[in-house]
């Protein structure tokens, strides 16, 4: 395995960023760290690349102890954020810069340097752009060429600190679909950080949920996505409608009545439906108090009759249109796929 | 462009304001400056040089360039240290640090030439020591470049902190993820970022260390051909009455300081220039 981490913790003052962590990352795939801010994520990348010190625990790279090896010496690729791009070389030059620096002896020479970094510029797409300064640039451009750079000391990990966190949404987007086309080719294990949690869906193989400094879950996306370890997880990777209510044999009680047992109730707003009428007799009554039309879905805020309950429901539009041609006072909901988390600490489906 | 009412002033502040600013630039810098070298070439060309041919004016113009080729370079390298340690660690008492670089701003050039006196002088705490080894540092010309480094120490470090500040430390690491040393990341990285700032404060350090007066009167005590600077010997030949020579001495110093000023125009000219280009 690539890169082990055992026991580590972090303190900046009173401030616990890290606690206990343990985790190893796998070889040749893409590993997403998740979180919101202030989770500690950032922190754990950085102690990676050694530009911070563990408080307790070790980093093993490759097999080998690394806690406490220098930066420069654990090759490793990182990108910034805020690109942090050598201002005053040119594009060629920033992705020269990590090869030039080499001892003379480790040193290529610069016939060599030239094809290395243009063979890196062709794969960022940026070969036109080898004479430009980084002020030149767009924000996309320059992550490109970040990237490259940090792929011209041919790393054994590539880290990435947010790496779209500065870019405009559409670049975003394009630019992640871009770095899982780029994985695929050359396979390098990489360790991203985001907050984001579609992005952490559809760039990564594995994602380490980070909460408060420490790890809620491991897993592969659709795991964490349709097996969320707790509460947290769940309400972290996407919306979600959560009350309490009581589950009598099965049945959901939304009144606040004797009788079952209390539980947490998870759905998410697509999987809400909303129905005009009472088919099987598990719809829950209900009635629309607004809604808001998103591009392609409709977001729908519903209130049910009993134990009067605020719940959202993400539908299609042309589905929209049917129930407001309707025009009903009383509709029906039903949940598909909701989660019960019970008051002891499990989970369970709830199926209609 | 259209202006909103609300803020739009009166039609006579602009010139009125420009006005002001020019006749108060006229009555306290020109006019004085035009009177510096009116008064030395007053009495002809010929007595300007005849001025020169004192030899004590040699000496004081050899100890204002050796004060300043001491000083400005161990203030430099201090000055980069300082604003080093402080922008890219982080440690207990950095606030603390950073009060005490202001001190010598803060405290009177005076009581700065005093501090120095109370230190080296004969009755001082390390006066014993040094006159029983025969080191003489006040009175003298160690004592000048002391006291003159002491004050002239913040400038540097006071231009540098906020450039680093704002430049943060990403630029840096990066060099370091990349397989740069210290010294590699310092001189290809840093150095780069900063060097008009870091001439700005260079060219500062030069004017105050040549133009220092109080610090220099108390340690130097004043003596004529040993240990007067420039500045000190000016108002030696003023008190003599030796017009002429007085200010042919400080038409010499003041195109010093005006040299000074067009090179740090210059810097200031090519910090603008980086600034415009980061934007772009």
């Amino acid at each position: 395995m690539s890169i082990e981490i055992t026991q580590v913790g972090k303190k900046f003052g009173d401030f616990t960023a890290l606690e206990n962590i343990n985790l190893t990352i796998p070889d040749g795939e893409i590993t997403a760290l998740l979180g919101p801010s202030g989770s500690g994520k950032t922190t754990l990348l950085r102690i990676i690349a050694g530009l911070e010190t563990p408080d307790t625990g070790t980093i093993s790279l490759f097999g080998e102890d690394s806690t406490w090896k220098q930066t420069k010496d654990r090759k490793v690729g990182f990108v910034f954020q805020h690109y942090a791009l050598f201002k005053h070389m040119s594009v060629f030059e920033n992705v020269a810069f990590g090869l030039r620096i080499r001892p003379r002896r480790l040193r290529p020479d610069k016939a060599e340097i030239r094809r290395k970094v243009f063979s890196l510029l062709s794969l960022v797409q940026l070969e036109s752009m080898a004479n430009r300064l980084p002020g030149e640039l767009s924000g996309g451009q320059k992550q490109r060429v970040a990237l490259a750079r940090a792929l011209a000391i041919e790393p054994k990990v590539l880290l990435l600190d947010e790496p779209f966190g500065a870019l405009d949404a559409k670049v975003r987007q394009e630019l992640r679909r871009w770095l899982r086309f780029l994985h695929d080719e050359i396979h390098i294990t990489s360790v991203f950080v985001t907050h984001d949690q579609e992005e952490a869906l559809e760039v990564s193989d594995n994602i380490v949920i980070l909460n408060k400094g420490k790890i809620e879950q491991i897993g592969a996306p659709e795991d964490v996505y349709d097996h969320p370890a707790n509460p947290f997880v769940y309400g972290f990777l996407g919306n979600v409608n959560l009350f309490h209510a009581r589950l009598d044999k099965g049945v959901l009680n939304l009144n606040h009545a004797e009788g079952g047992a209390e539980v947490s109730f998870f759905v998410r707003p697509q999987d809400v439906v909303i129905s005009l009428s009472n088919e099987n007799g598990k719809g829950v009554e209900a009635k629309i108090t607004g809604h808001r039309i998103l591009g392609s879905r409709v977001r729908v805020n519903l209130k049910t009759i009993a134990g009067e309950k605020e719940i959202e429901a993400d539908i299609d539009k042309k589905q929209w249109a049917l129930i407001e041609k309707e025009n009903r006072e009383t509709i029906y909901i039903l949940f598909f796929g909701a989660k019960i988390y019970s008051k002891d600490e499990t989970w369970s489906d709830y199926a209609i | 462009m259209n202006t909103p009412a609300i803020i739009k002033e009166p039609r006579w502040i602009k010139p009125a304001l420009i006005g002001a600013a020019l006749i108060f630039l006229a009555v306290f810098i020109f006019i004085p400056l035009v009177t510096i070298f009116s008064q030395a070439l007053g009495s002809g060309f010929r007595a300007y040089s005849r001025a020169f041919s004192e030899p004590d004016i040699f000496a004081s113009i050899r100890l204002t360039l050796l004060t300043a080729l001491i000083c400005v370079p161990v203030n430099t390298v201090f000055g980069v240290i300082l604003a080093w340690v402080i922008t890219k660690f982080n440690f207990r008492g950095k606030r603390i640090l950073i009060t005490l670089i202001e001190v010598p701003f803060a405290i009177s050039p005076v009581i700065a030439g005093l501090l120095f006196i109370f230190l080296f002088g004969s009755f001082g705490w390390f006066g014993s020591w040094l006159m029983a080894h025969n080191i003489k540092i006040v009175f003298a010309a160690p004592g000048i470049v002391i006291a003159t480094a002491f004050v002239t120490f913040p400038f540097v470090a006071r231009e540098l902190i906020p450039l680093m500040e704002e430049l943060g430390k990403d630029d840096e690491e990066a060099a370091l993820t990349l397989g740069a040393n210290g010294l590699q990341t310092f001189f290809k990285i840093t150095l780069p970022n900063i060097k008009w700032g870091l001439l700005y404060g260079v060219v500062l350090t030069n004017a105050r260390a040549m133009g220092e007066f109080g610090a220099v009167a108390v340690v130097s005590g004043v003596i004529r051909g040993l240990t007067t600077t420039m500045p000190l010997y000016i108002e030696i030949l003023y008190n003599e009455y030796q017009f002429n020579t007085a200010f042919a001495v400080a038409s010499l110093l003041t195109l010093l300081a005006l040299v000074t000023l067009i090179v740090k125009t210059v810097v200031e000219h090519f910090i603008a220039e980086q600034r415009k280009q980061k934007l772009v």
